[in-house]
């Protein structure tokens, strides 16, 4: 019952993302405000982030279609290789680095979390497997939705 | 009476203050500041390296206090001692870094009341009345007026051997610091006229300066080559502090942290307790040969100590290894405890452990090292840092890197990916503490949970910040409350509130409450966000007083989501 001590949907949610588990209906729409400033501009940022994001850095999260999109390595890459890659990402997209909001490298850091764990991966690359025959058989016209790795617990989600 | 020689800027120590830049084409290097318990030292990045400033007497590690001696308040930069026993009369306040920002129930203040100025408790969870002895008279101040004379203290001494003005620093803080200490940390930087770009946790910044060296010796930018799995254990005299870090290629990501504070400072009472006779009070004398004799127990198997504490009281002793240990068993089995859990938190195999960096003054203890070397199974500790200086060398390489600079060699190109050292989360369930977001969860970081309603037709419900451990919310930190109001008339249970915490790059924590209806869209009433930690002084009160006005009223259980 509710009394139990049972933690939001999300962490079920990142390692599925687009797959058919309903999303809480209630939040998608928060979308729009979630744009608001995910923190205190870092000492370098400017007012700017606060609504707007860098194009550059939107075309990242949209562009991947797969985690392994995100970190642009291989689906057979090695755990070196994946290590690599997201300590070069992080040099671009990290708050610290960048005029970023830290919300791509927070995107960054999850793929990143579940590639790097041998167990997690196995999982993730199942369901990428499952994803692909289905739209493949036709998921007619909603392709580009159900790729879409973007669906963001923490972020989008949390208005 | 003179003004103290030091002015406060400003009330906004939360606010990012982006100020018109004077000098635009310049970016102004931020100094390191590692401010410990005992000495503090400062540092910047040159152009080519970091240099550590020395004082007038050609100290880089200057003495962490600040006498009240006459008018002006005098800090450790300026002020000579003509010896060690002078610190030691009640005109010095020292130890700062173990009060300030903590209130007079915590046992960290009780374990100062044996310091010779005074440290007076009442008990009831409001800030520790802090007082030195001046012409016979004690004099009150606060643990952050005594940093920020001190601050001030070492800002004068950076401008002038820098020429320029010194306005941005990143300090280095103990793990275990609150986010509340933070702001008691933040606040003394403003009333010495500085601008805190960063407060990193002391080993994040040996990690930094264990990055640049790694990438120097490695000339590897791409971050391609081997990572390195670092143990870093910082032991000074206030507080303990490990990290385990994973680097390559001038990353450095911090993958798990803990501390305590525990340091040299409990290891000399204890040891100062076992050696001074029953119901002779603890004198200067005695504690100045005490600390003498653990220096070189650390370099010989025993040592002979002879203190005349006057009125006929002789103490003559020889204090051995083996006795030391023992009496002080406690604390070393806490830092034990300390580095396998930091080992566990951050899932990592001993075998894989490349390096174990020892710092901190406490770094010297045979029995310590010898902790870290059975813990970690490595035969070696890291040689190449100064237990010393690393931590300021690490903060100034962040001042260099957050300010911007971009050096052509490519030393600068550094990042450390920061964790949360503790948890943030919520009173719910009953009195238990609900993380929202854990403990090590990469910075930035923002994660929500849902929970609602114990009562039927509650239309209020109480938010109650906390950071920590501790399984219930009295063994932990309070940041904050406020109530969301205007939940819509409904059956416990019904309601959903949404409570998201976010935390930026710059550690900011920000936290959010929305109510939601099932079959709504959107949230009923405005959300609600608040800037953490709100609290000030006193708050030790604030919880109880708010279980008394409004029992369990008010209150909130996590909510199980349907699937």
């Amino acid at each position: 019952m509710s009394g139990t001590l049972v933690y939001s949907a999300g962490n079920s949610l990142r390692f599925s993302p687009g797959n058919s588990l309903p999303q809480p209906k209630t939040i998608r729409s928060f979308n729009r405000t979630a744009r608001f400033p995910t923190g205190a501009p870092s000492f370098r940022a400017s007012a700017q982030t606060l609504n707007a994001e860098p194009a550059v850095m939107e075309s990242v999260r949209r562009r991947a279609s797969s985690l392994y999109e995100l970190l642009k390595v291989n689906e057979t890459a090695s755990l070196t290789e994946i290590k690599t890659a997201y300590r070069s990402l992080a040099k671009v997209y990290h708050p610290d680095a960048s005029e970023s909001d830290g919300r791509d490298f927070m995107e960054i850091h999850k793929a990143y979390a579940t590639l790097s764990d041998p167990t997690t991966r196995a999982i993730y690359d199942s369901t990428l497997g499952a994803r692909r025959r289905r739209v493949h058989a036709g998921a007619m016209g909603r392709t580009g939705r159900v790729y879409t790795t973007t669906r963001r617990w923490e972020t989008d989600q949390c208005w | 009476m003179a003004e103290p020689a030091y002015t406060v800027a400003s009330d906004s120590e939360n606010t990012n203050e982006e100020k018109s830049s004077s000098s635009p084409s310049l970016p102004e290097i931020a100094v390191g500041i590692d401010i410990g318990t005992s000495q503090c030292s400062i540092a910047v990045w040159n152009g080519s390296q970091v240099h550590i400033l020395r004082n007038t007497r050609n100290q880089k590690l200057i003495k962490s206090f600040v006498t009240f001696k006459d008018e002006v308040p005098a800090g450790g930069v300026s002020n000579q001692l003509a010896h060690e026993q002078e610190m030691l009369t009640g005109a010095a306040i020292f130890n700062m870094k173990r009060l300030i920002g903590r209130v007079d129930t915590d046992p960290v203040v009780h374990a100062s009341k044996n310091l010779p100025f005074l440290v007076q408790t009442l008990d009831i969870g409001v800030r520790p009345f802090i007082a030195a002895l001046v012409n016979n008279a004690w004099r009150s101040t606060t643990p952050e007026e005594v940093l920020a004379i001190f601050l001030v203290e070492l800002r004068l001494m950076a401008e002038t051997q820098l020429k320029r003005p010194v306005r941005n620093v990143v300090l280095t803080v103990p793990v275990s610091f609150s986010r509340f200490q933070l702001t008691r940390i933040e606040r003394a930087c403003a009333m010495a006229g500085l601008h805190v770009l960063r407060l990193m946790p002391e080993p994040t910044a040996i990690a930094l300066l264990y990055a640049q060296q790694q990438q120097m010796a490695t000339h590897d930018n791409m971050g391609s080559g081997n990572e390195r799995l670092a143990v870093i254990f910082n032991m000074g005299a206030g507080y303990c502090d490990v990290a385990v870090t994973a680097t390559a290629g001038g990353v450095s990501q911090i993958k798990s942290l803990a501390g305590n504070p525990i340091g040299g400072e409990d290891i000399l009472q204890n040891t100062i307790r076992h050696i001074a006779p029953p119901n002779v009070e603890a004198s200067s004398l005695l504690r100045v040969a005490t600390q003498d004799a653990i220096h070189r127990l650390s370099e010989q198997d025993n040592v002979q100590i002879e203190v005349d504490l006057g009125n006929g009281n002789k103490i003559s002793k020889v204090l051995d290894r083996l006795e030391f240990e023992e009496v002080n068993q406690k604390a070393f089995a806490e830092c034990e405890r300390l580095v396998v859990q930091c080992l566990r938190d951050a899932k990592v195999e001993v075998g894989d452990i490349d390096d174990v960096i020892m710092v901190g003054g406490c770094s010297y203890i045979p029995k310590v090292r010898n902790i870290l070397k059975n813990v970690c199974k490595k035969d070696e500790i890291f040689k190449g840092v100064n237990p010393l200086e690393a931590a300021v060398r690490g903060a100034a390489l962040e001042g260099a890197v957050t300010s911007g600079i971009h050096d052509p060699f490519g030393s600068l190109d550094l990042l450390t990916i920061q964790a949360t050292a503790l948890a943030v989360g919520v009173r719910a369930n009953g009195n238990n503490f609900i993380p929202v977001i854990p403990r090590n969860t990469m910075v930035p970081a923002r994660k929500d949970l849902f929970f609602t309603t114990v009562q039927d037709n509650q239309k209020e419900a109480l938010i109650i910040v906390y950071e920590g451990e501790g399984e219930t919310v009295e063994e932990n930190h309070l940041l904050g409350y406020f109530k969301i109001i205007g939940i819509p008339a409904a059956p416990k249970g019904v309601p959903e509130i949404n409570v998201c915490m976010d935390i930026d790059a710059s550690n900011a924590l920000r936290v959010f409450a929305a109510v939601l209806m099932p079959g709504s869209s959107s949230p009923v009433v405005p959300v609600i966000e608040v800037r953490m930690p709100t609290v000030d002084d006193g708050h030790g009160w604030c919880a109880q007083a708010l279980n008394v006005k409004y029992g369990s009223a008010l209150d909130l259980i996590t909510l199980q989501r349907k699937m």
